[in-house]
């Protein structure tokens, strides 16, 4: 294995000033967004996927790579500083971190969560620089109908196990699926769902879908919902941390990586059942028992290193097989085919100093966003009195420009605002939003395997599972669509489940 | 009589909560608490959380002090607040705390207490911190 | 009181079973009408996915609208900025949308720069800003920011519109 040498080369390109330049642009407009209310990277990604048309895709991705790990740093500045988790993987740190700031630790509590992210983020880049050519490896084997179940399990996966209803993420899906059928057939060339709209006919342009969804339908969702009362931040200055709380900080970092990494990397793993499993070992492991629930430090530590880690855990199957698991991965997916870059097993193999200098500036992020960071930490708190109107009228400017831009066409904008209609209203009845994305982007390749795979066989369905991974993929999904009546009753059990967490930790409202 | 305190969470804000304390006891009068927030951004330290407004009101209490604290979040500024609360009860007195400001920093932000001053139909009396 | 609101959420809710239900059948009347020629090369044609799709968003339309009936709800997505104590503020909603549709209807007549001021300034209205003019500046300085900066940074000519020849 060249993996040392390919690395390397990654590093060479990632380390030119220019890429560098936007490694560090990157990693400062994800923190930035991360702390920003209302903003997250994937839909920071989406608003800047036009403007890097006209970039290098190398420093595309560089920068993506850079608000991907930013993001999920600036999420846990906010939930520490406010106790109001933006997203579901943060909630965990909120409980034990707020609790520190409020006794005055915050310093320490944005420290342990700093280092543990880098350090989290360091290993689980590197299990991605080993793990992923393994797993290519692997795939490449694969013909039509194992590539056609393993996609189907992705997208099953998601669907099924994320979110609180199966029923309305299987809704979402159908939706998504709905949405990538629109345009021209690739193999006879028959139009479908375009309504001799001929603008319809090249199909729905993913970034203008990525932007309507995430962008659109979220600002208007947080403007009809805006808090009424204003919250106050801890005030804070530089992180640092004690000798002591090293000592209580380190063994929480590395159990979290070990619970991030793998969870991440699975089709249906995500960042918030490995946080949660982090807290709940760090409590029963803690020499300080009593400090849970009114900031104990291992509290921030571990969870806070398990979303790391999985959100580098993510990029395994996003880079190995196409097969993205959440929001980012999904519209960093959607900019490799903006790009014409065909995702999939073979994306190592033809754009591999892509893909390497990728996971080099993975590393270089890390480094920036600690170096940059601690010293940030008192100027972010002051971005959250940013006002309002300014932020989401920014958000719906940008969301528009970049839509236009894609095709100068002011049709993608009704599009765009018909999209973000849907994207309220999903966010409203609780459809989730990351089967609909999935679905329109993986929909198209899984009919395209499918036919290919129908194709060789001349029309026997059987050729669907005629190779033995195939079948034994088939056998997890048929567990997985199982899988969520033992999940409900655990839901059911959850009630009790909760009592290790504080009643009055606010965290409630954000258990989804 | 109403004298009304334009309070935030600041040294600023606790003395000019302290002045006006005294000056509802020598004419007991009743107090106007007013913390307001504009309420346009997530984050707004100048608007007093539960605890703060808790222990002015214990504070208010056990000194036998009439009064009534309110935290409007209508989208005005703090000015326009404690001038709408003055012309409504008819303030004998608003009680503010001024802050140092750079020119640059007024120029930018304008200043509340300069607007009270001047548009304020009772008398003013503004306060700087120990 | 409650039980009236809990009632006409229940309602609404019915309404994306319908959407679904709408949009399964849309999509196999769609695929219905594709002509399809049997060949060895493709036997899966381009009608059987829509099909599937099709069948899917039945299905969830129709169990969406039992689970509704009996008493099911989504659970409306939080957020670090949402409040979901109150129902959706329209007030805010509906002119943002206004400000949104009046952007489209001016980019290709009046260009970018005009309808981008039209949008950002709108928007900061209806989200309830009140510092008109300096506002005002600020969008016609974004507006001109992006216009330039696509034009000479991403080689992207946004349309100049009513001000063509000035910019």
């Amino acid at each position: 294995m060249d993996v040392w040498s390919s690395l390397m080369d990654g590093f060479a390109t990632a380390l030119t000033p220019m890429n560098f330049l936007y490694a560090v642009i990157g990693v400062i407009l994800g923190t930035a967004v991360g702390v920003l209310p209302g903003l997250g990277p994937a839909m920071t990604v989406a608003l800047l996927l036009p403007v890097t048309y006209a970039l290098e895709p190398t420093s595309a991705f560089i920068m993506f790579a850079g608000i991907y790990y930013g993001g999920m740093y600036g999420g846990s500045t906010t939930s520490i500083l406010l106790n109001t988790p933006g997203e579901s993987s943060s909630v965990v740190t909120a409980i034990e971190g707020n609790k520190m700031a409020k006794a005055g630790r915050a310093a320490q509590a944005l420290a342990t969560a700093a280092i543990g992210s880098f350090v989290a983020g360091t290993i689980g880049t590197t299990l991605l620089a080993v793990c992923a050519p393994i797993v290519v490896q692997f795939a490449v084997s694969l013909g039509s109908p194992s590539y056609f179940a393993i996609m189907l399990l992705a997208l099953l996966a998601v669907t099924a196990v994320l979110g609180s209803s199966r029923l309305r993420g299987f809704a979402a899906l159908a939706l998504g699926l709905a949405i990538g059928l629109v345009g021209i057939d690739s193999v006879t060339g028959q139009r479908r769902l375009t309504f001799g709209q001929p603008l319809l006919a090249d199909g729905l342009d993913i970034v203008v879908v990525a932007v309507a969804i995430f962008a659109v339908g979220e600002a208007l969702w947080v403007a009809a919902h805006l808090r009424r009362t204003p919250l106050h931040v801890i005030p804070v200055g530089r992180p640092w941390m004690g000798k002591k709380d090293w000592q209580r900080s380190w063994k929480p970092w590395l159990r979290g990586t070990v619970f991030g990494f793998p969870f991440g990397a699975l089709p249906a793993g995500g960042a918030e059942i490995p946080t949660f499993l982090s807290y709940v070992t760090e409590k029963r492991l803690s020499k300080h028992p009593e400090e849970f629930g009114k900031g104990a430090i291992e509290g921030v530590a571990g969870p806070e290193a398990a979303n790391n880690a999985a959100a580098a855990g993510t990029l395994t199957p996003m880079l190995a097989l196409g097969l993205p698991t959440n929001a980012t991965a999904a519209v960093m997916l959607a900019a490799f085919t903006g790009y014409g870059i065909q995702p999939g097993p073979q994306l190592f193999s033809s754009e591999g100093p892509l893909v390497w200098a990728l996971i080099a500036s993975l590393f270089i992020g890390n480094l920036l966003l600690l170096l940059i960071n601690l010293p940030l930490a008192p100027l972010w708190a002051k971005l959250l009195q940013l006002p309002r109107p300014y932020l989401y009228a920014g958000i719906l400017f940008f969301a528009t420009l970049g839509a236009y831009s894609v095709n100068l066409q002011a049709f993608d904008l009704v599009i765009l605002l018909v999209l973000g209609a849907l994207g309220f209203m999903m966010r409203r009845f609780g459809l989730p939003v990351l089967p609909l994305i999935l679905g329109v982007i993986l929909g198209p390749r899984l009919e395209g395997q499918l036919r290919k795979t129908l194709q060789l066989s001349a029309g026997d369905p059987a050729g669907l599972w005629s190779e033995p991974i195939a079948v034994g993929i088939y056998i997890i999904i048929g567990l997985i669509l199982l899988w969520p009546l033992a999940y409900k009753l655990i839901r059911r059990n959850r009630p009790q489940n909760s009592s290790l967490l504080p009643a009055n930790s606010g965290a409630a409202d954000y258990s989804d | 009589m109403t004298i009304v305190v334009g309070y935030v969470p600041t040294p600023e804000g606790e003395a000019a909560l302290t002045q006006a304390i005294a000056e509802a006891r020598k004419s007991s009068s009743t107090l106007l608490v007013i913390n307001s927030s504009r309420g346009d951004a997530l984050v707004d330290n100048r608007y007093a959380q539960e605890q703060d407004i808790q222990s002015i009101e214990d504070r208010l209490a056990t000194q036998g002090i009439d009064h009534v604290i309110k935290q409007p979040v209508r989208g005005h500024d703090a000015a326009a607040e404690v001038l709408d609360a003055a012309e409504e009860h008819n303030a004998e007195l608003i009680v503010i705390g001024l802050r140092r400001r750079t020119p640059v920093g007024k120029l930018i932000m304008g200043s509340v207490s300069q607007r009270i001053l001047l548009e304020a139909d009772c008398p003013v009396l503004a306060v700087k911190a120990g | 009181m409650s039980s009236k609101t809990s009632g006409l959420k229940g309602r609404a809710e019915l309404g994306v079973a319908l959407l679904l239900g709408a949009a399964g059948v849309l999509v196999f009347l769609d695929a219905n009408g594709l002509s399809t020629p049997y060949s060895h090369t493709d036997p899966v044609g381009p009608k059987t996915v829509p099909f599937i799709v099709a069948g899917l968003l039945v299905v969830c339309a129709v169990l969406l609208a039992v689970n509704v009936l009996r008493g099911g709800k989504g659970e409306a997505e939080g957020g670090e900025d949402v409040e979901l104590g109150h129902p959706a503020d329209w007030k805010t909603v509906l002119p943002l949308a206004g400000a949104f549709i009046l952007n489209i209807l001016l980019i290709d007549w009046a260009g970018w720069v005009i309808s981008g001021t039209v949008l950002f300034w709108g928007s900061l209205l209806a989200l309830g800003s009140r510092h008109y003019v300096r506002d005002g500046i600020i969008s016609v300085l974004l507006s001109l920011l992006t216009f330039y900066g696509f034009y000479l940074g991403l080689g992207i000519a946004l349309p100049a519109g009513l001000l063509e020849g000035i910019l």
